[in-house]
């Protein structure tokens, strides 16, 4: 990764720029659908992030993502019209019982074994959709809630923002996606993220260096069902309705393609993949069952031809580059 | 309490009980010789019950027809996807495997969505509404009929694994692969045969439920999640434990539903399993998830 410090400032430029061309987007253009595709693009991105960290750095296969962003939101819609609880506290509640349910289902199957982790964590979403179905008192069964209220945020300095134009939610969910990964690309970059990878690559050889596995495994599965669950708070006022169809496996499909084919363990690489997977099929216009069989074939060829997707086959060249011989060199 | 609505619920449960054990037997022969979970099992049960509709209600043929050529065309399509896709897998990564048979799960589900909508069909034929009655007893021909099939493909199944050489060989890659080797099995052979008799197994489930149920094409998709639970409580690669697991799991929802009505029956298994997986992870009647 030594190349990677020589770009350090070259990327850091790009970061802001983007980051501000981004921003500026709604002042430019008061495209509904523009600002509709912005706000799925965060919101996925901040889905496939979380799952890059836990399937892509620290090895384990989950499929409770879409789990701990459907607690998220039905925490933060029954907070907010239930108790009356604002908006941010609403979306933390939502992400701290999130994380809760996370460390309980991480703790549980990780005695096990990896596998058990990938298996339990597919039944665990699998009964989130159920009991939002059928546990009718509390979460009112299949209708759902409807009609959430535009919410509203005392922004520091006495100025109250209430979030009713997609504007707002652009910016809302836009701004916690750079949040989501700052902090995704925090950990990736430090000690915490060599120690996820060192047990992805070879567990008992970790474990020999003294790295206890379980906790770097729960810290990624921690974090992931954090910002999965605030992203859910946010993203169903955006909705406007919570219904069980938030823990539809498709959400689950789609954040598994973004970071199959960004490449497991590639910061950048799955964040492009979610951008350009979150407009790409979109403007083709694709009916979302062929949109569906379409990423289904990707899946199946990407495991049969690049397992390591984009990002791994960006490295693999890389890794090419500096073994060949310099002409003239030593 | 109505002892006939018990007896009822009790054939209902050991019907789908059975039609369970059909595709939960499959995935876990698949699983015990490949060491592949099949994520795409369930689209074959569900493209072999609408084979089984397509055959009876649009082109005519009779129930028994139906069900030979739906067993003979999965077996035929189990071989095809060995050889196609499973066989590049070996010995690779059990998330890869996963991956790829959830995209094969995804075209075929997806592209059976787009081809025959979400409207449920119902393979209807004279057999769907005849009844044996014994006693205050009605007992419908075709749950009967889906019953007696299961059992039998129990029996083959059990025959085969026990007394032929190729099922013998089969049991030995799935206790042991590299002893398997070593004595001179052949894992290629092994493998194709597990995958076209487990995707066999589980188009006939499909064929044999075509007449009880609607078909549909998300029907394999929350089917298949419940057998991934039975082979768990069964013991992951145990597939006897696995059709026990199946069996008990159909009463234990038939009568729950019966009785408990507002109580959820499709979360049973998923909890069950979870129950399981901490206090007896080797399953129920052991192999267990292997590390």
């Amino acid at each position: 990764m030594s190349a990677d410090h020589k770009a350090r400032p070259l990327l850091a430029l790009a970061v802001a720029v983007g980051l501000l061309a981004l921003f500026a987007v709604p002042r430019l253009t008061g495209n509904e659908y523009v600002l509709a595709l912005g706000v799925s693009f965060a919101t996925m991105s901040v889905l496939a992030g979380g799952l890059n960290l836990v399937y892509g750095y620290t090895g384990l296969l989950s499929f409770a993502q879409v789990g701990f962003f459907g607690i998220g939101g039905y925490t933060a819609a029954l907070m907010v019209t239930d108790h009356g609880w604002p908006l941010w506290a609403g979306a933390m509640a939502g992400g701290g019982l999130a994380t809760l349910v996370g460390i309980v289902i991480g703790y549980s199957s990780l005695r096990l074994s990896r596998h058990a982790f990938a298996i339990v964590s597919l039944s665990f979403a699998l009964l989130c959709m159920i009991v939002a179905r059928d546990w009718v008192d509390v979460t009112r069964g299949a209708m759902g809630i409807p009609g959430l209220l535009p919410p509203a945020m005392d922004l520091p300095g006495g100025l109250r923002w209430r979030i009713a134009q997609p504007a707002d939610f652009y910016w809302l969910l836009l701004g916690f996606a750079v949040v989501a990964h700052a902090l995704i690309y925090v950990v990736v970059t430090s000690r915490l993220g060599r120690a996820m990878r060192a047990i992805k690559l070879n567990e008992p050889l970790a474990q020999s260096q003294g790295l206890n596995p379980v906790a770097y495994k729960l810290l990624a599965i921690a974090l992931s069902a954090l910002l999965a669950g605030i992203v859910g708070g946010l993203f169903v006022f955006y909705l406007t309705i919570v219904d069980p169809s938030i823990f539809d496996f498709y959400y689950t499909e789609t954040m598994l393609i973004m970071v199959i084919i960004g490449g497991p363990g590639s910061f950048w690489g799955v964040l492009a993949s979610s951008a350009v997977l979150t407009v790409v099929p979109d403007l083709l216009r694709f009916t979302t069952d062929l949109r569906m069989v379409l990423y289904g074939l990707v899946l199946i060829l990407a495991m049969l031809l690049f397992p390591g997707g984009l990002g791994g086959w960006l490295h693999r060249r890389r890794v090419a580059r500096w073994r060949r011989p310099r002409p003239g060199g030593a | 309490m109505d002892l006939t609505f018990l007896a009822q619920l009790l054939l209902n449960g050991i019907v789908i009980g059975v039609i369970y054990a059909l595709v939960a037997m499959g995935l876990s022969l698949i699983f015990g010789v490949l060491e592949i979970v099949n994520f795409a099992h369930g689209e074959f049960y569900m493209l072999g019950a609408m084979l089984a509709y397509f055959l009876t209600a649009q082109w005519g043929f009779g129930y028994w027809p139906a069900i030979v050529i739906v067993v003979a065309a999965a077996a035929a399509l189990g071989y095809v996807l060995y050889e196609a896709l499973l066989a590049s897998l070996r010995g690779e990564g059990f998330e890869r495997s996963i991956l790829l048979t959830l995209g094969l799960s995804m075209v075929l589900q997806n592209g059976a969505l787009y081809l025959f909508t979400t409207t449920p069909k119902m393979a209807g034929t004279s057999l769907s509404y005849s009844n044996v009655v014994v006693g205050e007893l009605r007992l419908p021909l075709a749950r009967l009929f889906a019953l007696g099939l299961g059992l039998a493909a129990f029996g083959a199944l059990y025959l085969i694994l026990h007394r032929t050489r190729i099922g013998k060989a089969m049991r030995g890659v799935s206790q042991n692969r590299s002893a398997a080797l070593m004595v001179g099995i052949d894992p290629r052979a092994v493998s194709r045969l597990a995958v076209a008799i487990g995707i066999g197994l589980s188009g006939l489930a499909g064929a044999a439920l075509a007449p009880v149920y609607a078909v549909h094409p998300l029907m394999g998709f929350s089917f298949v999640f419940k057998a991934f639970a039975i082979i768990i409580i069964g013991g992951l690669g145990n597939i006897s434990g696995a059709a026990i697991a199946a069996v008990l799991l159909g009463v234990l929802e038939s009568v729950v539903t019966g009785f408990l009505p507002l109580v959820m029956a499709d979360a049973l298994a998923f909890v069950a399993m979870i129950l399981v997986l901490l206090v007896r992870p080797q399953g129920l009647f052991g192999r267990g998830v292997r590390v």
